[in-house]
């Protein structure tokens, strides 16, 4: 239910497409239409089952006649075995119609759910992004379970009570068509009072689902957060939040309530006058000689009998129409057309595993990220890409990675590779270990997964599990540290077999200590690939082939940390600063780097002036769109 | 013992004014409901049989006015009910949101947020909807006995048929469906399943897409999808043939009465107008009998709730607030690191279980008191000298394998920097009291932190985690500081440039706790906070790990100028942040290995130049 409060943030989201109607329609008869023969059995059989069910006021008003007419007791046989087998009959005749309208629903909604889910995963991420995170998910949780909650509940109780009044109106009509007309005293009350009810209801519900949205966020954050709260002594506050939010959400709920009690207020008014409006028919029938106080009893019987499935098709319209609404949410995304493949244009070498030319993006009209890139990597060379915040160095990783469209130049890799991407989003999928890596692969055999997992060092822990490898992880599951988790996620990438790796800060996440140990890992994981590194630990740069270093978009130097951290230039500086800017540090900082030495430190006791190296370049450090991605 | 029962008892009788009219009113709509199909009857016998108009208009009146008592007790009983309902589970969301937030923290041990949060809402709910239950429980127990009475004046083997046959009925249906039920329950869970799988899918997007498994994710989601289909026909198809039985099942206790009742009405021991009724009624009392076991069904969930409602609010705290005082602020649950311990010491209590009016320590009693009291009178609890001057101290301390002495001067800028990152976040938790130490004391300017309430501890004293969370507000919200303060600590946390990335600056509203931002910049925020909120005492655990090496620089020397003249301890491994403090504390193995400026270490100690420089 975190539908609605993800889109306050930012005012240019572009939610995923919504269906029309028509096209609602449409799709739900392309679902349907395989299933043609059972639709219509289905449905003939609960007319029947229904129609069968409405001879028993007939029956009953037949002995009340027999009362009436001081039968003999046997008469009374007749009916009442009627009775028995219309009950049998209509049990069973149910039974077999609501099975089938099970199946042919449920069919169609697990085809439904699962073009949605393929199609949704395959929808290009720039697009998903655009919309939101939470606009996906919503479709996929909320809207889903809308749709099948409907299909489950209101629409065959729907069906059913609308069945049952149809033929109702039409079993009062053979009785004698005065008493329907009687009986129709009723509906203009219930027809405007369904209509109001729907005209308040729905924009009520739609605002209890966001309190309720709302106050379900603020109690995660609250509870979530609890160990900052009290570290900062806002207990108070948040207490008053919750408060707020949970007070919110109960008197929406209350309105809510007040808003279906009234309703049922109306119902009983018509109820009362279709109910009166039936006897005074029967007793002027009854009087004038035209019915008999059987049929009159019988037409009563029918009128009261209404009484339930009248408010639950009332009730059920607006449940049927928000179902309606998460429809067409989902149609609108498997009617996405499929995305265009990676263009098949491949290096011009074969020693050249990605070839980079012209390549500029802007992901807002106006603010470009990168200009003219030219970058070329060799078969088999690690290249790090460093430099500040906003350079720009996740957008070329992400365009390398084939997850973005270049907006100029082009992105080319060499014949036969592919690319494998890890970012600091990390997400451990629920089900086994061992069925989270075999996504990467998944004819891999247990062999291969323990051999991934030994490659990132990670299969000591994963064996201790409570499980081992069959261990559930993930969501509900046995908790992964943060570190772990990204081991995890470079065993994939071992397992997906790509040729070119891509590394997007793959160690931010994991704190200082556990980053050493991934560092380690990545080493490992990327042996024998290609590999781009988008590194802000420099230590990640010391152990590459190459350094590209970014800024504002650009790239503004290349080379080899040995060479570069020595000369003049930008890296020198970031060089510096990573080693606590002392320029004394670097000589023993790094045992692989002999450097010169310079004298010996500055005593460290006394508060820092402001005048230690800073960027030259104060946009060089901008944030920009591409740091906002998560 | 019997928490979860005193959660519910005090839950109806909080509400009890609500639930007392609810419960009359709702008497009156049963009893209203049971006139209707009587009132058909009577028109038919008295009316349209002998065809005389003015008893026509009477009973007609009468069927109105039943329909307007009807009609207004169950509207404003079922507001009643509902307000009860949604009352107490406010009230019990409250209650447990103070007992989490609690200074003495421990109710998050061993439950995941979320399924904190899910107590919070549904469980509270359901306890809750006790009191609506309740309600209605008596109001069908009403309309049964009405209809009861009725019958039975109509006529004894008659009214005696319907009262026995329609639980009777009701017993059979509930027979027939039982094993039907637990199928379907367990099927359900299967189908529910699937939806969790795609949402699961969903949110790893991102990496699967990284390295191309989408096609093998929508296989797997397939092959969800087709078991979980399989699972759902199987239990809808049990569902319609259960409700198949009971319709039939319904339809031959009908034919029954009919039989009994006409035979009687043949006989002349009933009226004609009263075998109507009585057919009526068998048909009504169905619906409040089904209350019944809808009721029996909610209080039985409602009891679950309640338990693990009671389990939260009686969790036993996580470290002690203020043994040295006399009372004023004792704790009303005694504190157990070890989980296991909790249910020996709570069926030991020496009453057998606390009096009722303390028995949640969390809501009413300590949790907010704790949170009200602080700065008022704190003379009985151990309290700081004033103005404090940020002298730490940790004797002998021993806590999860950690052994350390230290001393912090006051105004000391102190790195930490551990080979093992477990000890550091040990160190982090003793010093933000999650927990206390098993052995030692750790005194600021003299006074031992478990003679000090938590709460007025956390004035003087700020730890600032390593994944502190953000919360829902503006950039400039959630930062908190004062207007002259707010430029300071932007600069120095390096926030301003996020900002000036950010569509509003730093009235930017950010959502998902902050995870519109990339984690180098929620970082800086939580920085940016941690320094606002200028206590005497700062604690940093690993607070530049996401932010790219040009800021981090920039960060320690902001940092540094900005907590002049304050204690600061760093806890860190970057070189950038250690070589603005004053004095950098090597932990080797949990002990103190090393101490001396960062430069100094960096040159003479391979170990530490190992742990922050490889």
């Amino acid at each position: 239910m975190t539908r609605e409060p993800l889109d306050s943030g930012s005012p240019e989201r572009e939610l995923l497409p919504t269906a029309t109607p028509a096209r609602t329609r449409a799709a739900v008869l392309e679902l349907l239409r395989p299933h043609r023969g059972l639709a219509v059995g289905g449905f003939a059989v609960m007319v029947g089952a229904t129609a069968i069910g409405l001879l028993t006021q007939p029956l009953l008003g037949h002995i009340v006649d027999l009362v009436a007419s001081r039968s003999a007791v046997d008469s009374l046989t007749v009916p009442v075995v009627l009775l028995v087998i219309v009950a049998v009959v209509q049990g069973g005749a149910t039974g077999l119609g609501l099975s089938l309208i099970a199946r042919l629903g449920e069919t169609a909604l697990a085809r439904l759910r699962e073009r949605f889910v393929g199609r949704a995963l395959r929808l290009p991420l720039e697009q998903v992004e655009k919309a939101g995170s939470g606009d996906l998910t919503a479709r996929v949780t909320a809207d889903v379970s809308q749709v099948a909650e409907a299909m489950r509940t209101a629409l065959p109780e729907l069906a059913r009570s609308v069945l049952v009044i149809v033929l109702t109106m039409v079993a009062l009509a053979v009785v004698d068509w005065r008493f329907l007309l009687a009986a129709l005293l009723a509906v203009p009350i219930q027809a405007y009072t369904a209509r109001w009810y729907v005209r308040n209801a729905v924009p009520l519900y739609a605002r209890q689902r966001v309190a309720g949205g709302a106050q379900q966020q603020q109690l995660l954050e609250s509870i979530g957060g609890a160990a900052t709260v009290r570290a900062f002594r806002m207990e108070d506050e948040h207490v008053t939040r919750v408060t707020e939010r949970s007070r919110r959400a109960v008197d929406l709920t209350m309105r809510g309530v007040w808003l279906v009690l009234r309703f049922y207020s109306r119902l009983h008014v018509a109820e009362y006058l279709g109910l009166a409006a039936v006897l005074v028919a029967g007793f002027l029938m009854v009087r004038g000689g035209l019915t008999s106080i059987g049929t009159a009893t019988a037409a009563a019987l029918y009128f009261h009998g209404l009484f339930g499935p009248v408010n639950t098709a009332l009730v059920l319209i607006d449940d049927a129409q928000s179902a309606a609404a998460s429809l067409a949410r989902l149609v609108g995304v498997i009617d996405q057309p499929e995305p265009a493949p990676r263009t098949a244009e491949v290096t011009a070498s074969p020693e050249e595993a990605v070839a980079v030319a012209g390549l500029a993006h802007a992901y807002e009209p106006g603010r470009p990220v990168l200009h003219g890139i030219d970058l070329s990597i060799g078969q088999g060379e690690r290249v790090a890409l460093v430099g500040a915040s906003g350079a720009g160095k996740t957008t070329l990783a992400r365009l390398i990675a084939g997850v973005h469209v270049p907006a100029e130049g082009s992105v080319r890799l060499g014949a036969g590779e592919r690319v494998a991407m890890i970012t600091q989003d990390v997400h451990v999928f629920a089900g086994s270990l061992a069925d989270d890596l075999r996504l990467a692969r998944p004819d891999a055999t247990d062999e291969d997964v323990r051999d991934a997992l030994s490659r990132v060092d990670a299969l000591t822990w994963a064996e201790t599990l409570p499980e081992g490898l069959d261990t559930i992880v993930g969501e509900g599951g046995h908790r992964l540290t943060a570190t772990q988790v990204q081991q995890v996620a470079l065993a994939r990438l071992i397992l997906t077999g790509a040729p070119i790796a891509v590394l997007d800060e793959a160690t931010a996440e994991a704190g200082s200590a556990g980053a050493r140990v991934l560092e380690k890992a990545i080493d490992q994981a990327i042996e024998g690939r290609t590999a781009l590194i988008v590194a802000h630990r420099l230590s990640q740069a010391v152990t590459t082939d190459r350094v590209v270093v970014m800024d504002d978009g650009r790239i503004v130097q290349t080379g080899h940390h040995t060479d570069l951290h020595t000369a003049d230039g930008p890296y020198a500086t970031l060089w510096k600063t990573w080693t606590g800017h002392r320029p004394t540090d670097s000589p023993t900082a790094c045992d692989t780097d002999p450097a010169e030495a310079h004298g010996p430190a500055d005593p460290l006791l006394l508060p820092r002036s402001a005048g230690s190296p800073e960027p030259s370049d104060p946009s060089a450090v901008s944030e920009s769109p591409d740091r906002r991605d998560n | 013992m019997g928490g979860g029962r005193d959660v519910l008892w005090r839950t109806v009788r909080g509400q009890r004014r609500d639930v007392l009219v609810g419960s009359l009113l709702g008497a009156c709509h049963q009893a209203g409901e049971v006139a209707v199909p009587v009132l058909i009857g009577v028109v038919i016998d008295e009316a349209v049989g002998p065809g005389d108009l003015t008893a026509l208009l009477t009973w007609l009146a009468v069927l109105a006015a039943v329909y307007v008592a009807l009609s207004m007790s169950f509207r404003y009983g079922a507001r009643a009910g509902e307000r009860a309902a949604e009352q107490a589970g406010h009230e019990l969301r409250l209650q447990i949101v103070r007992r989490v937030l609690d200074p003495r923290g421990g109710a998050e041990h061993g439950r995941l947020p979320g399924a904190l949060a899910t107590i919070a809402t549904e469980d509270a709910k359901r306890v809750g909807a006790v009191n609506m239950a309740a309600m209605m429980g008596i109001g069908a127990l009403a309309g049964v006995l009405v209809g009861a009475v009725v019958l039975l004046r109509i006529s004894l083997p008659l009214g005696l048929l319907v009262l026995l046959g329609t639980p009777l009925l009701l017993f059979a249906g509930h027979l027939l469906s039982k094993p039907l039920e637990r199928r379907s329950e367990a099927e359900q869970e299967r189908a529910a399943h699937a939806s969790g799988v795609a949402a699961d899918l969903v949110s790893g997007l991102r990496v699967l897409k990284g390295i191309g498994a989408e096609v093998p994710a929508v296989d797997r989601y397939r092959r969800t999808s087709r078991e979980s289909l399989a699972a759902t026909l199987r239990a809808a198809r049990a569902e319609a043939w259960q409700y198949g039985m009971v319709l039939a099942l319904t339809g031959g206790f009908i034919a029954i009465v009919a039989l009994i009742g006409g035979r009687l009405a043949l006989q002349g021991d009933i009226t004609l107008g009263q075998l109507v009724s009585a057919v009526g009624l068998a048909l009504f009392l169905l619906g409040p009998l089904e209350v019944f076991s809808w009721v029996n069904a909610e209080l039985a969930q409602g009891r679950a709730s309640a338990t693990r409602i009671a389990d939260v609010l009686n969790a036993p705290t996580a470290i002690v607030a203020g043994t040295g005082s006399d009372g004023l602020f004792e704790a009303d649950t005694p504190p157990h690191p070890d989980p296991r311990s909790v249910r020996a010491d709570r069926s030991s209590h020496p009453n057998g279980g606390p009096p009722e009016a303390d028995a949640a320590p969390g809501p009413h009693g300590d949790g907010r008191s704790a949170m009200a009291g602080v700065g008022s009178d704190r003379a009985h609890l151990g309290s700081f000298p004033r103005p404090v001057r940020g002298e730490l101290r940790l004797r002998s301390v021993r806590c999860d394998g950690l052994a350390l002495d230290l001393h912090v001067s006051p105004g000391e800028v102190l790195g930490v920097v551990a080979t093992d990152p477990a000890y550091a976040t040990v160190l982090v938790r003793c010093l933000g009291r999650h927990v206390d130490p098993e052995a030692g004391v750790i005194e600021l300017d003299g006074v031992p932190f478990t003679d000090v309430d938590p709460a007025e501890l956390r004035t003087r004293i700020l730890v600032a985690e390593h994944d502190a969370d953000l919360f829902e507000g503006t950039l400039r919200g959630n930062v908190a500081a004062s207007e002259p303060m707010l430029d300071r600590v932007l600069v120095a946390a390096g926030v301003d440039e996020v900002a000036r990335g950010l569509p509003l600056g730093v009235d930017t509203p950010l959502i998902e706790r902050g995870r519109s931002l990339s984690g180098g910049q929620r970082q800086r925020v939580a920085l940016a906070r941690a320094l606002a909120a200028d206590r005497q005492v700062l604690v940093l655990h690993d607070p530049t790990t996401a932010v790219d090496t040009v800021t981090e620089a920039r960060i320690a020397d902001g940092l540094r100028e900005i907590r002049q003249g304050r204690t600061t301890i760093v806890v860190t491994t970057s070189p950038a942040l250690l070589a603005v403090t004053d004095r950098v504390v090597l932990l080797n193995d949990g002990r103190v290995a090393d101490a001396a400026p960062h430069a100094e270490l960096v040159r003479r100690n391979t170990v530490y130049r190992a742990a922050v420089l490889s």
